[in-house]
């Protein structure tokens, strides 16, 4: 009490200072931030409102009004079986792509990061299959893989390795795993860049140090890169995962969910639900479901794994 | 200084009097707006020389196209209908009508149909696929019908005749499959060509009515059945990448030789300029049919105009307009935007020369001949008989019949438990 006091008596006279939420710097800030945040109020936030309203109503075509139905169109969701299978074939879908993506990307990334001639010329080419527009990627790749006059199975008869031609699409196994390949066909060179960006970053001492201390490729892999490269592998997980599980054109373009709804994952069991089945509250109540198991995974990932912030080098 | 004012007070006066009236002109000249899905460019212009012509012969009314494409006009139409933007004049096929019919934007037209019959003369099935609900809701245009075709020379070598039944059919197709040939091309994916082919067959095992005559759904019968079955007898000797096919596929394997034979509304442009383009060596025929079935035929799909706005003075002109189409002088060009493709709805349209003077028509003669003869036996799923029922729309939609394929051909069920789910199915798509 008594150093209170005294510090009372010996404190200057307090100015009168404006709190920090009305400074001049957090007002600009806002007032520079606030287009944004309405843009996006505007497209993210209202077609969500609207998209959870219209899913508690039975509304079936775009475009005209239906009656108050409160959680039915949720629990019918699900209890359907279709999307169950829906989901599972997601989950395999963005699990099939991780893996596939992060390999073919870890192995550009890493040949490209080598000096060799025609290296510039490399790093631009493979950006290639990732710029030609998704209805090229699949149509070259229907052709290429076409049973009839396809160069693919002309090559494999051609050298003897099968005896007839391979239906690339003709049982749910098949297009699955073909689909799989195309679409990290037309990704990987995406994660590849950046991930040359990333290995590009990490100081070569640490690689001679490592040498001097007897470390082998695969110790000098696990120890340096990986480690150093956890940031951007966090990016790419999480930004990587959101957009493959959303992927729609690929798959619809290529098998449009078959055979037998094979290849049918969430976006594909959707677009069918609203502009097929005409059962536009059913996929509204879906688009939510798939929205919330997304941001849980988003949350959890970025609690979970997010990597610890880097010291402040100054 | 006087007369100039006068001048001036005349000259405003006259202005203020007429000015009214020049808008006045504007306002009397109805506008309407077409609709349609034939987006190729040259399909385009052709319908826009068409409309520059009837513009021109008719001054008070100005008709403009906004092509569509049919994979968004499913959803794009029932919004512009809600939003009051609707098109007057939207172009349909049979199962995409009650869709606009059941927001109550079409506009029945019996009456103007039955006076365009009296001086064209409707085939009466193309008439029947908008017929229901006691109104007839658009006025057919032209339509596409379902043939086998294939190469004359190829079936000669395999020492193969033309097969008619089913049995002949099956047998021919094995013999046509050879190392690097498929006896037929036939498709398994979840779309509209394989609805279409799987109704070829359906009709040719005297299956082609769906509903009852209550509307109850009939599709799980024996007829079904058999049609299931011998698709899937014959879907063997098809190339195995064809689960995920729709037409052009089928036309590529045709002209490049790696199918003997395939089920195609036309293949004709594409055998003129991507194959041998020989007009003598190129063979179509009816479908085969199985024994015992007394009605055979195809699949035929009669394209149409439906009327959306119930403005007479726009009526009217939609009107003036389709009859304009529909003159035998103006109709062989409209069905010519596309050679080969469109077959007349009309008696008069079928004897038009300007349907048989296009050059690919005269080169193609015969075939063209077979086309429209096929056409005249076609038929549709859920426009049979009179047994016609809105709800067919959401069967067609979901591709139903193709997915029921897809339970046999790939997923290995018995055409009779495929067919069996493939009803359940239907009622579920079409339960309110």
């Amino acid at each position: 009490m008594p150093n209170e006091s005294l510090s009372n008596t010996l404190a200057p006279p307090r100015k009168r200072t404006r709190p920090e939420w009305w400074s001049i710097n957090t007002v600009l800030g806002y007032a520079f931030v606030a287009p944004l945040m309405l843009w996006l109020a505007l497209t993210i936030l209202y077609p969500l409102i609207v998209s959870v309203r219209i899913s508690t109503e039975n509304i079936r075509y775009i475009g005209t009004s239906g009656d108050f139905v409160g959680l039915d169109n949720y629990s019918y969701v699900l209890e359907s079986p279709r999307f169950r299978d829906a989901l599972e074939n997601s989950v395999v879908w963005v699990i099939g792509n991780a893996v596939a993506q992060t390999f073919l990307a870890f192995a550009a990334a890493l040949i490209l990061k080598q000096r060799f001639f025609g290296q510039k010329f490399a790093r631009i080419w493979i950006i290639l299959s990732w710029v030609v527009p998704t209805v090229v990627v699949v149509i070259i790749w229907r052709w290429l893989l076409s049973a009839s006059g396809g160069i693919v199975n002309h090559s494999l008869v051609s050298l003897g390795i099968v005896s007839e031609p391979i239906g690339f699409f003709s049982t749910g196994d098949r297009a699955f795993a073909s689909v799989i390949l195309i679409n990290s066909w037309r990704w990987f060179p995406f994660n590849a860049v950046i991930l040359l960006a990333a290995l590009q970053r990490i100081p070569q001492e640490l690689y001679e140090a490592a040498s001097v201390d007897g470390a082998n490729a695969l110790q000098k892999f696990v120890s340096i890169t990986l480690p150093s490269l956890r940031p951007v592998l966090f990016v790419l997980g999480l930004v990587g995962t959101l957009l493959s599980f959303n992927v729609f054109d690929v798959i619809w373009l290529l098998t449009a969910g078959g055979p037998s709804n094979a290849t049918t994952t969430l976006p594909v069991l959707i677009y069918e639900t609203a502009f097929k089945q005409y059962r536009l509250s059913r996929a509204a109540a879906m688009s939510v479901i798939t929205g919330v198991i997304l941001l849980t995974f988003a949350a959890l990932f970025i609690r979970f794994l997010s990597p610890p912030a880097e010291q402040d080098e100054g | 200084m006087r007369n100039k004012l006068s001048v001036l007070v005349i000259v405003l006066v006259a202005i203020a009097i007429l000015a009214p009236q020049a808008p006045a002109t504007a306002r009397q000249q109805v506008e309407i707006t077409l609709w349609h899905m034939e987006q190729p460019p040259h399909r385009v212009e052709r319908v826009q020389t068409l409309i520059d012509e009837f513009n021109a012969a008719n001054p008070d009314i100005v008709v403009k196209q906004e092509p569509q494409n049919w994979g968004e006009v499913y959803t794009k139409a029932p919004a512009a209908v809600a939003a009051g933007n609707a098109p007057e004049l939207l172009f349909a096929i049979p199962d995409f009508t009650p869709i606009l019919k059941d927001l109550g934007a079409v506009q029945p037209v019996e009456d103007f149909v039955a006076e365009l019959d009296a001086m064209h003369a409707f085939y009466p099935a193309a008439v029947a696929q908008y017929t229901y609900d006691d109104h007839t809701w658009a006025v057919p245009l032209y339509n596409m019908a379902h043939s086998m075709w294939y190469r004359k020379s190829v079936f000669e070598e395999a020492g193969v005749e033309v097969p008619s039944t089913w049995d002949d059919w099956l047998a021919a197709t094995e013999t046509l499959t050879t190392g690097d040939q498929y006896g037929i091309g036939l498709p398994s994916s979840k779309s509209l060509y394989t609805d279409q082919t799987v109704y070829d067959l359906m009709v040719n095992a005297g299956a082609d009515e769906i509903y009852n005559e209550d509307g109850s759904l009939r599709f799980n019968n024996p007829d079904t059945v058999a049609a299931y079955d011998m698709y899937n007898k014959l879907y063997v000797f098809s190339p195995p990448d064809s689960p995920n096919w729709t037409w052009g596929e089928a036309e590529a394997c045709f002209a490049n030789r790696s199918c003997a034979s395939i089920l195609q509304f036309t293949v004709i442009t594409t055998y003129d300029t991507q194959a041998e383009g020989d007009a003598a060596d190129l063979g179509v025929a009816p479908i085969p049919y199985r024994e015992g079935v007394e009605d055979p035929g195809t699949i035929s799909y009669v394209n149409a105009v439906m009327i959306l706005t119930d403005d007479e003075a726009k009526v009217d002109a939609a009107k003036r307009f389709i009859s304009f189409i529909l003159e035998p002088e103006n109709y062989g060009r409209f069905l010519n935007m596309e050679p080969g493709l469109f077959l007349p709805v009309t008696e008069d349209g079928s004897v038009a020369e300007s349907f048989w003077n296009d050059p690919l028509v005269v080169k193609y003669k015969e075939q063209v001949e077979i086309m429209l003869d096929n056409s005249t036996s076609g038929r549709l799923f859920g426009f049979t008989g009179g047994n016609t029922f809105p709800s067919i729309a959401a069967i067609s939609a979901q591709n139903i019949v193709a997915q029921t394929l897809q339970l046999v051909a790939i997923d290995g069920m018995s055409p009779e438990d495929a067919v069996a789910e493939g009803q359940q199915l239907m009622e579920e798509a079409v339960e309110d």
